[in-house]
């Protein structure tokens, strides 16, 4: 916001309460409220009006306030965002970024994954960083992407992962996945808060002498069909791992894709480890069972490994 | 120097106190009671209404009409603003909106333009006129029957035939129908999509966007008795309300939602009432007389381009051929029919325009007639004469990504200055109480 003035950001409680997770906080004291801008509850005109400001060549940052709420507006970016640049030669330098994700009690209407909703949609693009770095150089690309980002941030990760940050000004290109962990036995395809159970399955299984690679992949669309293809040739087992729910999540996209690009390096069949297809339950014990587990992706592992 | 956007701040609500208990007639006539006021600018107040009845002896069930619809057309009202010239160039431009949908029509029946067409007759003078308002920085967003403000806006009736016509050259290169295209660079014109009341949030968007930029503009947009229906409709105007955006909303109620009457629309008697529930200015004009929707029009893009937010005009008029060119419209009643025939906006305006005020000839309409048809053949032949798009030539066009290089996205009015100057943050960031850990 500092480096370009065409940025502003519009949502719900973002302005002088700085948002429900203060993502905010402190943005309209340094940039003041017409370019902080606190809106009515009204989702559907929230993206609209981002989308009128796009067409006189600003780049306007929409919050919502869970992401749950992103159902609110699905016309809106489906029908008027994605499509514009293609029907009309209007680019829609617009970013739509909440809070995602459970692990956090937060029942059905405040813990959900909505991603391949968009992953489906031609004309957007959707990102989920896991790490602070890669949320800084992420939010920075996608603002300054001509076209409408969606930007998952998972709330359990908000005050979990804590990291010392370069202050300068870095970008992380959208599309690109990144080997977070190098391993050769086989590979765990993920993203989002479930980078750190892959993370924290891999130093189980080094004891075992079984060595996993973890891919973050950081962009879901584009997908980085590159790097995918690389790991299972380097390893021919692989695991997809998400939070979302398992029917038509990404994990089956992954597949298909694999299936076309590496099938003939592979020495298994592709396991997904998802979600259970329901919606996210309230109660905690409901929703651990519900979410996926370090436990899941250890037996996962060692089933592959003896497949 | 236009005034500099201000932002809304919220007011304190007035609260009526009492030392004594009041009588229920005192309360009843308290001076906290809210009064309003919808301006009603038209020359005569129909009372009808379109009820469902049931045939006893055939069980078919039809629309009939309640209500004296004898009287004759009232006058046109004089414009306030208009000077001749002006009222003929809109006069100019309803006859091309008339004859360039009845050269659509023909060109549909000899199979040359692709799925439907959509006609706004009987609405040219409020598309007409109502686009004659905007200046070049406005901003317009047009629904299906505003091709006359598309028109006054600047597109030819080439681009709109090659459009419905799905030719390769069409503004949207074959790739959407009828009236989805626009310009964000020189005409200013926001395209529509299929859902309704979008486009009054899009043109909040672009009032929001231009104010960031230091410009008040009017952002001119249409709905229908049944668009307006829609939650998006709500939404966006209460925003642009709130935010005090200067769209200048023409909600068309020409009683028909494709076969759904007005009447099983909504339950308030006028539309523009629904203004007082969004806390903007309403008022209601003949949707068939031309010096009417430009007189409301332009005293809402005034206001707007003043910064003091959006309007809400309801024009009164009735859609005069079914909800596209497949639909009959014989679940219209005959004798409504009858009565918006007398009211048709060209007709009552060439009576003002050459009987009344005497400021066109007889012959000088003739020559005019003969113009606006003599170029409508030469776009006709243009628009035919155009290819069909193919698959590879269509590569050739924006993709669905805008990839860098694509587009040079820049503020279309002016840099934004608000929150420019260089200073650190005097907030020390701390561990905060959030909704969920």
């Amino acid at each position: 916001m500092e480096r370009d003035s065409s940025v502003f950001c519009l949502g719900e409680d973002i302005g002088i309460y700085g948002g429900a997770f203060k993502v905010t906080d402190g943005l309209i004291d340094r940039f003041g409220p017409e370019r902080v801008i606190d809106t009515p509850i009204a989702e559907m005109a929230i993206v609209n009006a981002a989308y009128g400001a796009a067409l006189t060549g600003l780049r306007p940052v929409a919050e919502f306030q869970f992401i749950d709420f992103i159902g609110c507006a699905f016309n809106q970016i489906t029908n008027l965002l994605a499509k514009a640049h293609f029907r009309w030669g209007a680019p829609v330098p617009v970013v739509l970024r909440g809070p995602c994700g459970g692990g956090v009690h937060g029942g059905p209407f405040h813990s959900q994954n909505p991603e391949m909703y968009f992953v489906h949609t031609p004309g957007m693009k959707v990102v989920a960083p896991a790490t602070a770095y890669d949320a800084k150089g992420l939010i920075k690309s996608a603002i300054r992407d001509n076209n409408p980002v969606l930007f998952l941030e998972h709330k359990f990760l908000y005050r979990r992962i804590k990291e010392e940050l370069p202050t300068d000004d870095y970008t992380v290109e959208i599309g690109k996945a990144k080997v977070v962990r190098e391993g050769r036995h086989l590979s765990v395809i993920t993203y989002g808060a479930m980078l750190y159970i892959a993370l924290d399955a891999a130093e189980i299984l080094a004891k075992e002498g079984i060595e996993l690679e973890v891919i973050d992949l950081r962009s879901l669309l584009p997908l980085d069909r590159e790097t995918i293809a690389n790991t299972v040739r380097k390893t021919n087992k692989v695991i997809v791992l998400h939070e979302d729910t398992k029917t038509g999540g990404i994990a089956g996209e992954i597949a298909a894709c694999i299936n076309e690009d590496a099938f003939d390096w592979l020495d298994a069949p592709i396991t997904r480890i998802a979600s259970t297809d329901s919606p996210v339950p309230f109660s905690p014990p409901l929703e651990e069972a519900f979410l996926p587990r370090v436990e899941d992706v250890v037996r996962e592992a060692r089933r592959l490994k003896a497949y | 120097m236009p005034k500099k956007p201000e932002m809304p701040r919220n007011k304190a609500p007035k609260t009526a106190t009492a030392k004594t208990k009041p009588s229920p007639d005192a309360e009843a006539a308290s001076s906290s009671l809210r009064c309003y006021n919808i301006p009603d600018y038209r020359l005569e107040h129909p009372e009808f209404s379109i009820t469902m009845e049931r045939d006893a002896a055939t069980d078919e069930t039809r629309y009939s009409i309640d209500g004296d619809l004898s009287a004759d057309p009232p006058p046109i009202r004089d414009s306030k603003y208009l000077k001749r010239e002006q009222c003929i160039e809109i006069y100019r431009w309803m006859l091309l909106n008339r004859k360039m949908e009845s050269v659509l029509e023909s060109l549909y029946k000899q199979s040359k333009v692709v799925g439907g067409v959509y006609f706004g007759l009987g609405q040219e003078g409020c598309s007409c006129a109502s686009a004659y308002a905007l200046r070049k920085d406005d901003w317009m967003g047009p629904m299906i029957r505003n091709q006359g403000a598309l028109l006054v806006r600047g597109f030819s009736p080439a681009d709109i035939m090659r459009q419905y016509m799905a030719k390769a050259d069409s503004p949207t290169f074959g790739r959407d129908a009828s009236s989805h295209f626009g310009d964000i660079k020189d005409r200013n014109v926001a395209a529509p999509i299929s859902m309704l009341g979008e486009l009054v949030g899009i043109l909040a968007g672009v009032c929001l966007g231009a104010r960031l930029q230091g410009r008040n503009i009017a952002g001119l947009t249409y709905v229908g008795d049944g668009g307006q229906s829609t939650g998006v409709t709500y939404e966006s105007l209460n925003f642009a309300a709130v935010q005090k955006l200067g769209v200048v909303l023409v909600v068309e109620n020409n009683l028909w939602g494709y076969s759904t009457p007005a009447d099983m629309q909504f339950r308030v008697k006028d539309l523009a009432e629904r203004s007082i529930a969004y806390g903007i200015p309403g008022v209601i004009v003949d949707g068939t007389d031309p010096c009417q929707v430009y007189d409301a029009t332009h005293e809402a893009c005034e206001r707007a381009r003043q910064g003091e937010g959006p309007t809400m005009i309801e024009a009164k008029m009735m859609r005069m051929k079914g909800h596209a060119i497949h639909d009959a419209a014989q679940y219209v009643p005959k004798p409504l029919f009858d009565y918006w025939q007398k009211r048709d906006p060209i007709a009552r305006f060439e009576n003002y325009l050459v009987n009344e005020k005497k400021w066109l000839s007889r012959d000088a309409h003739e020559k005019l007639v003969a113009e606006v048809d003599a170029y409508l053949e030469q776009e006709r032949a243009a628009a035919e004469s155009s290819p069909m798009p193919t698959p590879d030539q269509d590569s050739a066009h924006q993709g669905v990504y805008c990839p860098p290089g694509c587009h040079d996205i820049k503020p279309k009015y002016a840099e934004v200055k608000y929150g420019t100057a260089k200073k650190a943050s005097a907030k020390s960031r701390q561990e905060a109480e959030v909704h969920l850990r």
